[in-house]
């Protein structure tokens, strides 16, 4: 796979402060990477300084091979990007704000405008000020903004902040077929956990400055032993079953009856002990972890570990 | 870069308050013109004597010259003395009746109304980015950043330039139907350096704004510079008028005191002292102001440009 958008020991001081702190990775052609970190961690920094908006202290950023610092009108060239909200022109007609974007870069047409007005479905609102437009509709305003260009890597910062369901749904479609079909290169940053696995090839995770972790999203979720939860009454007795059968197994009570870490070839055995009992067993349930729950462990890991 | 200006000129026209404006300058000059229609007397009478009038003004005048103390005063009475004669010497009736052209350097007065709209343009054409949020989606084209900050400083004079030019050619076309053109082309009698010169009327005109646009344009582009150095607009907008409405009053008052006034702004501004008057302070020259609107110049556009290159969009 061949990378785009390289990161090499990138750093940012602001007025003495570290906010991003030597950081590494490297985003390949026709991959979504997603971008992870609570509030204030510096994704959106991390984000602006691959964009040219904020100046790197130290380090570098090269997008197809030329450097954002050395390089910009080349670098930038290839990226299409939304940073935060896509704010638009309010007092201009959706069309003329693609206008005005579409001057700014060498060889957009007419057509070009009009084939990404119909891609993103504006086609009848186009013509209408802006200052009209719903958020959902800006958003996607903003999508056919970055995209006038043929970018070979496209930048989404918090694209799905503010959207409905639909909405959501849409932009990860859409932020999926175009990896695919175009083999772009999308960077996407959210706090929203679900999202990110929904969309994502691969993730990186960043807390106070620092990429923690990069892994492919299906591995982050699966590296650890599944869960299961047995709907059983009365939960107590058989908390203590399991705590003199199995007394190395996590066993903890559950709203519904008790949840168990242990190997699927185990639960058979588990449940023939159980009713052996007596207990009422109503389900058993394998819950995956999400990866809701690997960020906190591992944020959660790295906050304890600095603590010590 | 033409597209760039292009899109600056497009934010600009695609706002109500440019028209605002616009109108504003329009209807100034339309009460100006009516105000001076009324005052108007009737057909006035030729004065068949004028050339005994003039004779008589020059005997008083070198009178005046001669009990006169200050340098000014002489100045001024040379150059009336030395105008009256070559009126007398080629047979030009100082003119009296109120034409198109007279008007028009009356309506010219409100230059300073062309350069108030054209200071909230400038001081608007940065920071507004900032404040719209969308200098981030501006930055991120393949253009860098001097190229659209140069774009945008030429866009406010060509907005000053298109002020200008409204305001002169609807004040011809006014003056023309409120008070007709001259019997025949009265050349304007220009006095530099003790010699008296004639000058086609229009092209005086033209000269005329031209000098008084210099202030407005050095403010606008203080202005520029505020707005691309702080982001604030009611900053830019703020001080630049302020300076505009009293800069050259104050600098008046201290050019009284301490001779350092004339490496101020708005003692230079004014280049107009050099052909039709004395300078604010002794010693000035019309090279000394340009070189110091220059460095003026420089400096406000140096600031503009570091400072906005180096930024940090974190807005």
């Amino acid at each position: 796979m061949e990378s785009i958008v390289v990161l090499k020991n990138v750093t940012k001081v602001i007025k003495g402060r570290t906010i991003i702190d030597n950081i590494n990775f490297q985003v390949n052609k026709g991959e979504v990477f997603g971008f992870l970190g609570p509030n204030g961690a510096g994704k959106t920094t991390t984000i602006r300084m691959i964009v040219g908006l904020m100046g790197i202290t130290s380090g570098d950023i090269t997008i197809g091979g030329s450097s954002i610092k050395t390089d910009f009108e080349a670098a930038v060239s290839h990226i299409g990007a939304i940073v935060e909200n896509p704010e638009m022109y309010k007092f201009l007609t959706g069309y003329q704000n693609l206008v005005h974007y579409a001057r700014m870069s060498k060889g957009i047409t007419k057509e070009k405008i009009a084939e990404t007005v119909e891609l993103v479905g504006l086609k009848d609102r186009i013509n209408d000020k802006v200052k009209t437009y719903s958020l959902g509709m800006r958003q996607r305003l903003g999508l056919a903004q970055c995209l006038l260009h043929d970018p070979d890597v496209l930048i989404l910062d918090e694209p799905t902040n503010g959207l409905d369901p639909a909405g959501i749904r849409e932009i990860r479609d859409y932020v999926r077929l175009l990896a695919r079909e175009k083999n772009m290169a999308v960077i996407v940053s959210s706090h929203l956990l679900s999202e990110m696995e929904m969309m994502c090839d691969r993730i990186g995770i960043i807390q106070n400055g620092q990429l923690i972790d990069v892994q492919q999203v299906k591995e982050f979720v699966s590296s650890t032993d599944t869960l299961f939860e047995l709907e059983v009454t009365p939960g107590e007795t058989a908390i203590k079953l399991m705590q003199s059968s199995y007394p190395d197994v996590r066993t903890s009570l559950s709203k519904n009856g008790i949840t168990v870490q242990v190997p699927k070839g185990e639960i058979p055995k588990l449940v023939k002990m159980l009713a052996a009992e007596d207990l009422q067993i109503y389900g058993i349930k394998e819950t995956a972890k999400t990866l809701e729950d690997r960020f906190l462990e591992v944020t959660g890991k790295k906050e304890e570990a600095s603590r010590d | 870069m033409i597209n760039l200006i292009k899109n600056e000129w497009m934010k600009i026209f695609k706002r109500p308050g440019t028209y605002v404006m616009i109108a504003i300058l329009i209807i100034a000059t339309s009460i100006v013109g009516a105000f001076f229609k009324y005052q108007e007397k009737g057909p006035e009478v030729a004065d068949q004597h004028w050339t005994q009038t003039l004779n008589q003004e020059n005997d008083a005048l070198k009178r005046q010259l001669q009990q006169s103390t200050s340098k000014m005063e002489q100045q001024f009475f040379k150059k009336e003395i030395a105008i009256n004669d070559y009126r007398i010497k080629h047979n030009f009736p100082p003119q009296e009746k109120y034409n198109v052209w007279t008007f028009v350097k009356d309506a010219s007065e409100l230059i300073v109304l062309a350069g108030l709209f054209t200071i909230i343009i400038a001081a608007g054409i940065v920071a507004s980015e900032f404040n719209w949020g969308t200098i981030k989606l501006l930055l991120i084209r393949p253009i860098n950043r001097s190229k659209i900050l140069v774009s945008k400083y030429i866009t406010v004079i060509l907005f000053a330039l298109f002020l200008l030019a409204v305001l002169f050619v609807f004040s011809s076309v006014l003056g023309a139907i409120l008070f007709g053109m001259p019997d025949k082309a009265v050349p304007y009698l220009n006095y530099y350096n003790g010699r008296v010169t004639e000058q086609n009327m229009v092209i005086h005109l033209l000269i005329y704004y031209g000098l008084s646009s210099i202030d407005m344009i050095m403010l606008a582009t203080m202005a520029y510079m505020i707005s691309s150095v702080f982001r604030n607009s009611s900053l830019a907008i703020g001080l630049s008028i302020f300076l505009l409405f009293t800069g050259a009053q104050f600098t008046a008052l201290i050019s009284l005191k301490y001779s350092w006034a004339k490496y101020i702004l708005f003692a230079n501004t004014d280049l107009m002292q050099y052909f039709e008057g004395t300078p604010i302070v002794e010693g000035m020259t019309l090279p000394f102001s340009i070189l110091m609107l220059l460095i003026y110049f420089v400096i406000f556009q140096v600031l503009a440009f570091v400072i906005f290159k180096k930024r940090d969009v974190a807005a």
